[in-house]
């Protein structure tokens, strides 16, 4: 019998534990810089605080885990470089964007209710960007029908592709429709950034700590994936039924058939 | 301002609780893949030699 356990090298748990500790020093200056530092906007007031966290959190769910989700599962449709890998990155950045996405929509509703009025208008951004967090939860739910690895991989590719279309949808959104969300503010039509001073570099400073904490909350993401698959690949089936068979283990416990359950058919789990 | 707080306070809450619910999946899952390797280790101590 072969042996496929999902060794993490210490060089890879290292990166990901000094990422995390940037990443919550990063937050932590963000939040310092961006509450007490920076002046008030002179139209905004302080309600300019929350341009520090929202644009970054959008950042990261649209471009940095959709992107990447659209990137990694074209790769593994490309036949020359088909690996579960890629679907397992994909998979981990569609559930870390999935956070970033909600978090994105809600501080934007908190922005926008001082600022238009009302916690949620059916705006041409906002609405997109609603789309998007639906679409990406279809693919979550997708990826839970039981199949073999390779049928869900190939479906889940299709499904993240048909949902990037919306990204950049969202994007232009600003450009394309008259909309009460502002345009953007680096990355515009000129390149020329409309803010300034420690504004802007409080700005940058939280799209660097929140692009931290993705790539912190991906490689975690990847590793619990690749666990699961592990698990759920039939090497605990086999040890639990050699271990049944010499009467050493009563029954599984509930803890593993959970995680068994989570890539497998119930038929196949009870065999 | 207490917009502001409640934004900063509900973003950071949720991808704090977020990454901590990562942290106990990935424990949870390093522990069952050492049990199943402990057991698989142990099979193959009392088989023996081939």
């Amino acid at each position: 019998m072969t042996t496929n356990t999902p060794v993490q090298s210490p060089g890879v748990m290292w990166a990901t534990r000094v990422i995390g500790l940037l990443a919550l020093v990063g937050t932590g200056l963000t939040v310092w810089l961006g509450l007490w530092v920076t002046p008030p906007d002179k139209v905004q007031g302080d309600l300019v605080r929350l341009v520090y966290v929202h644009p970054g959190v959008a950042w990261v769910a649209l471009y940095l885990a959709f992107g990447l989700a659209a990137a990694c599962s074209l790769l593994y449709l490309w036949p020359r470089t088909r690996s579960l890998f890629w679907d397992r990155l994909a998979a981990a950045a569609v559930e870390v964007g999935v956070v970033f996405n909600v978090c994105t929509l809600i501080s934007g509703s908190i922005w926008g209710k001082p600022t238009w009025g009302v916690w949620w208008a059916w705006d041409a951004r906002l609405t997109s960007t609603a789309v998007l967090l639906v679409l990406f939860l279809g693919y979550l739910a997708l990826r839970r029908v039981p199949a073999e690895p390779e049928v869900r991989a190939k479906r889940s590719a299709f499904a993240a592709l048909f949902a990037a279309v919306d990204v950049p949808i969202v994007h232009f959104s600003v450009l394309w429709w008259k909309t009460l969300h502002q345009g953007a503010t680096l990355l515009n039509a000129n390149l020329s950034p409309t803010i300034h001073g420690s504004m802007a570099w409080t700005l940058l400073l939280g799209f660097v700590a929140l692009t931290l904490a993705f790539v912190w909350m991906l490689l975690v993401r990847y590793r619990i994936g690749a666990l699961e698959d592990y698990l759920g690949s039939g090497e605990l089936d086999m040890a639990l039924h050699d271990r049944q068979s010499e009467g050493v283990v009563a029954d599984p416990t509930p803890e593993a058939l959970a995680v068994v359950g989570n890539a497998r058919a119930p038929a196949e789990v009870s065999r | 301002m207490r917009y502001v707080i409640a934004g900063y306070v509900v973003v950071l809450t949720l991808l704090f609780l977020y990454g901590v619910q990562l942290v106990w999946r990935r424990r949870r899952l390093n522990r069952l893949v050492t049990q199943v390797e402990d057991s698989r280790s142990s099979d193959l101590a009392e088989a023996g030699p081939a």
